[in-house]
């Protein structure tokens, strides 16, 4: 254990000592790696608040829930009831025929006489159910819909916000687009590292030379290099999270003096944990992995 | 210790830099390997330390056959063989003390251990009052001197030298050479590969002459 722990004290001193001899190219493949992620953390920040926005639309549109004409008092209460036991219904209101009709005439003030001239109200009385915040909209909607099914006395359930269930088929998409291109994107970002590792490589290909020559196996040689892509993981993943926030920041500061829709995509909520994690972990996978590359030449 | 069976070398371009060499070298023993440049005393050098494999014939070391030695034990033989170069082959990053220490480091020692040994080799060689001098502020005797208490810290059975006065003057090659009688005192087995005929007669010691890839002299006590 204590050999180990020899090891790799002085994996990580080699490796600081090869910060300070070559400050340059280790500053290119951190700074490579650093842009990257920083590029992938504003995009899982935008994507992360267009959707957090579009659950907040769709958590503050009512559902109607129109009624049959003539239904019984108990049976419109029974109703009631069983709309406001189902989960994420935060408040069931009924809007009766008259209500109906005075909303109506506040909305189309224009069609007054028309209006005048009925003999009857044409317009049903319904339930608006307000959604509790944060609550799946779309899901929602279809558990009232399965609960009123072949209920007696419902004529129509309408929720207006079916056109965010595309944007977010297409936030969907732009999300399974995105995984793919950065896989793609951290892939070429490993190999370009490694390039740039590799200069470091060779310009102690000599020393390397000499390691070698009285006995050191080729992983013990690796090994600071290894440590170096590590600590190059680390700092750029954290100089990109802290990018990504200072960007939000900047973005919450503009926003509050010059509104615009764009900014509040980037200033909403923070990256959560487990982006925020994913980014950290993907900056030490690719530093290690271009590490790698750039020293699997390495034998004895 | 060493037994070489039949040795050939030759290069894809189609020189050849040894021809069927059999040679024999006891333990203990202090053996010079001389000849003109180009006879092939570096490429036998390189061949004991396994840089190269023979294309022909058989080189064992304790028994242990060089030419089929798989490339994961190569770390363990070069561990158990100092080696000392014309050119020194110091780490320039390193000061002294640490070129010194990195042979003891690669094998495991702690970490105080290694900078005990490491003094005591430097001190050996007359150097224990630069310890923390970078190579590059070294003059070439004091840097060869670091070589050989990098080459002897590990108390290796075997010490190969390639030209290790091949820089340096003439009173610093004798006191290289008094260095390697010292070592070679203690038990270790020499070899030295140098083409300075005055200083192989001084030191009086069995020689080994190779001409054009050729052993014309297998060397005999003198």
């Amino acid at each position: 254990m204590s050999r180990i722990l020899g090891k790799l004290r002085y994996f990580v001193g080699d490796a600081a000592d090869e910060w300070r001899h070559s400050p340059g190219v280790n500053f290119l493949a951190t700074a490579t790696l650093a842009s990257a992620l920083f590029v992938a953390g504003l995009l899982a920040l935008v994507l992360s608040n267009v959707h957090g926005r579009i659950a907040q639309v769709r958590s503050e549109a009512p559902v109607d829930v129109f009624l049959e004409d003539g239904i019984s008092e108990e049976v419109r209460a029974d109703l009631g009831r069983r709309l406001a036991a189902v989960p994420g219904v935060e408040d069931v209101r009924l809007v009766g025929k008259e209500e109906a009709l005075r909303r109506f005439r506040d909305s189309f003030a224009g069609l007054a006489d028309l209006v005048a001239e009925l003999q009857t109200n044409p317009l049903p009385a319904s339930f608006e159910v307000e959604l509790a915040r944060g609550a799946d909209g779309a899901g929602v909607v279809s558990d009232i819909r399965r609960e009123l099914a072949r209920q007696a006395g419902v004529e129509e359930i309408r929720y207006d916000r079916a056109w965010l269930d595309r944007v977010e088929a297409l936030l969907s998409l732009a999300r399974v687009g995105g995984l793919w291109l950065a896989l793609l994107v951290f892939v070429a970002v490993a190999f370009v590292m490694a390039s740039v590792l590799r200069l470091a490589v060779y310009a102690r290909r000599d020393e390397i030379e000499i390691m070698l020559l009285v006995g050191a196996t080729p992983a013990f040689v690796r090994g600071p290099f290894l440590v170096a892509g590590v600590v190059q993981g680390l700092v750029a993943s954290v100089l990109s999270v802290g990018l990504v926030e200072g960007v939000r920041r900047v973005a919450l500061g503009w926003g509050n003096v010059h509104p615009a829709a764009l900014l509040g995509l980037v200033a909403g909520s923070p990256l959560d944990g487990a982006v925020t994690l994913l980014l950290i972990g993907t900056g030490l996978l690719v530093g290690v992995v271009g590490a790698y590359l750039a020293v699997r030449g390495v034998r004895a | 210790m060493i037994r070489v069976e039949g040795l050939t070398k030759s290069y894809p371009e189609g020189s050849t830099a040894l021809r069927d060499i059999d040679l024999e070298v006891d333990r203990g023993e202090f053996v010079f390997v001389t000849g003109p440049s180009g006879a092939g005393k570096t490429t036998l050098l390189r061949l004991l330390l396994r840089q190269e494999v023979p294309t022909q014939g058989r080189i064992f070391m304790d028994g242990q056959d060089l030419a089929t030695l798989p490339p994961r034990r190569v770390p363990a033989l070069r561990r158990s063989i100092g080696v000392v170069f014309q050119d020194f082959k110091l780490i320039r990053r390193k000061h002294a003390l640490g070129n010194v220490a990195y042979v003891l480091n690669i094998q495991g020692v702690s970490r105080a251990e290694q900078r005990r040994r490491a003094y005591l080799a430097l001190k050996g060689v007359g150097l224990h009052h630069r310890l923390g001098v970078l190579p590059a502020a070294l003059s070439a005797g004091e840097q060869q001197r670091v070589a050989i208490a990098r080459a002897v810290v590990g108390e290796p059975a075997l010490l190969l030298a390639d030209e290790p006065t091949g820089n340096l003057d003439p009173d610093l090659a004798v006191e290289i050479m008094r260095l390697f009688r010292e070592i070679n005192a203690r038990g270790t087995t020499v070899l030295v590969a140098t083409h300075d005929r005055d200083l192989v007669r001084r030191m009086q010691r069995r020689t080994v002459v190779l001409e054009h890839g050729r052993l014309v002299d297998p060397g005999g006590t003198p």
